[in-house]
């Protein structure tokens, strides 16, 4: 199944800004990471704090709803979905 | 009509929103929250646009290190009050409107306070505690809050209209941590600039306003995207249209 992933804000500075990705049924959130984090070096460290912790600020959202409050890492990937990684800036 | 709105100032921008337009523009209370990069990038061009009044809130005093973006302070100012070093800076470019300086922190004056009278809040904070502070108490009272962030080359704006909108809470559920945030005096211009477009077209009634995604900003690559953002339906803030806010959390 394939799946659209875009990056905003400082994580462009690490990896591409936007492209498809294949995966096979069954795929979650927590498989997309580990693709993307052996696929850009320097991305496992601006998202994670430990091996399995996303650090707080990290906002993915599965076709605009934060994984956050769907199953978190193991949010199920489907055909056609729309990944957003997102670092909210803070500055004023 | 607007004590100015017959004078030249006006007649280019007039020509764009039209008279009535301008006349609501007038009548257009704003809140600015932050007198930083972000509001005073917005403060200046809402006092040139005529908005009729502005309440401008920070607690800080000009340093040195603001002056690479802060675009209402001179050198001279430093070691003065933001607030009321902007208030005078404002109405000196347009005497016709009503400038409000409040020299104290969100959080620590009563928000509800803050928002009483106001018609727009434009956020110009640095940090997401007093953003949610303000976002609620706007929320509740049913004030539009137009949120913008910046760091480096990068920003975002979103326009929050209370009971179309998710809230500020959907939007960033996970803020990064407050710290010292790198910027590039330009992506404050953007940014703040986008914050006044939306208010402008919010009292105008022109367009349509950024309330059902996220407006990003890509100085690096010269590129805007929008990010859809949906409600969190557990959102305790606008999960329920029908959720009511407590009596004794109620803003006044």
């Amino acid at each position: 199944m394939k799946v659209h992933v875009k990056a905003f804000a400082t994580f462009r500075e690490v990896m591409d800004s936007q492209f498809d990705m294949d995966f096979p049924k069954g795929s979650t959130i927590r498989t997309l990471l580990a693709e993307l984090t052996g696929r850009y070096g320097g991305l496992g460290e601006l998202m994670f704090s430990t091996p399995d912790t996303l650090r707080d600020f990290v906002n993915i959202l599965k076709n605009g709803r934060n994984v956050h409050f769907l199953s978190g890492l193991d949010t199920p990937l489907d055909d056609g979905d729309v990944i957003a990684l997102f670092p909210p800036v803070a500055g004023g | 009509m607007q004590k100015n709105a017959g004078d030249d100032r006006y007649r280019r921008q007039i020509a764009v929103v039209g008279e009535d337009g301008q006349e609501k523009i007038g009548k257009t209370r704003l809140l600015i929250a932050g007198a930083g990069g972000l509001g005073s990038t917005a403060a200046l061009f809402a006092a040139m646009a005529g908005f009729g009044t502005l309440r401008i809130i920070d607690p800080d005093c000009i340093e040195e290190t603001n002056l690479n973006r802060q675009l209402l302070y001179r050198e001279a100012d430093i070691g003065r009050q933001k607030a009321d070093t902007a208030a005078k800076a404002l109405h000196a470019m347009n005497s016709s409107i009503d400038v409000e300086p409040v020299m104290s922190a969100i959080g620590t004056a009563p928000v509800r306070d803050l928002v009483r009278g106001i018609d727009v809040v434009i956020d110009g904070l640095d940090n997401y505690p007093a953003r949610f502070l303000l976002a609620d108490a706007a929320w509740q009272c049913g004030i539009p809050f137009i949120h913008g962030a910046v760091e480096g080359f990068y920003g975002q704006v979103c326009t929050i209209v209370p009971k179309t909108s998710p809230c500020l809470r959907c939007i960033v559920p996970n803020p990064p941590p407050v710290r010292q945030t790198p910027i590039i005096g330009v992506t404050t211009g953007v940014i703040g600039c986008v914050q006044v477009t939306e208010a402008i077209k919010l009292v105008t009634g022109t367009g349509v306003p950024i309330n059902d995604h996220l407006w990003l900003w890509d100085g690096i690559r010269q590129k805007s995207d929008r990010l859809k953002i949906e409600r969190i339906p557990t959102c305790h803030v606008c999960g329920n249209n029908e959720y009511q806010i407590p009596a004794e959390e109620r803003v006044r």
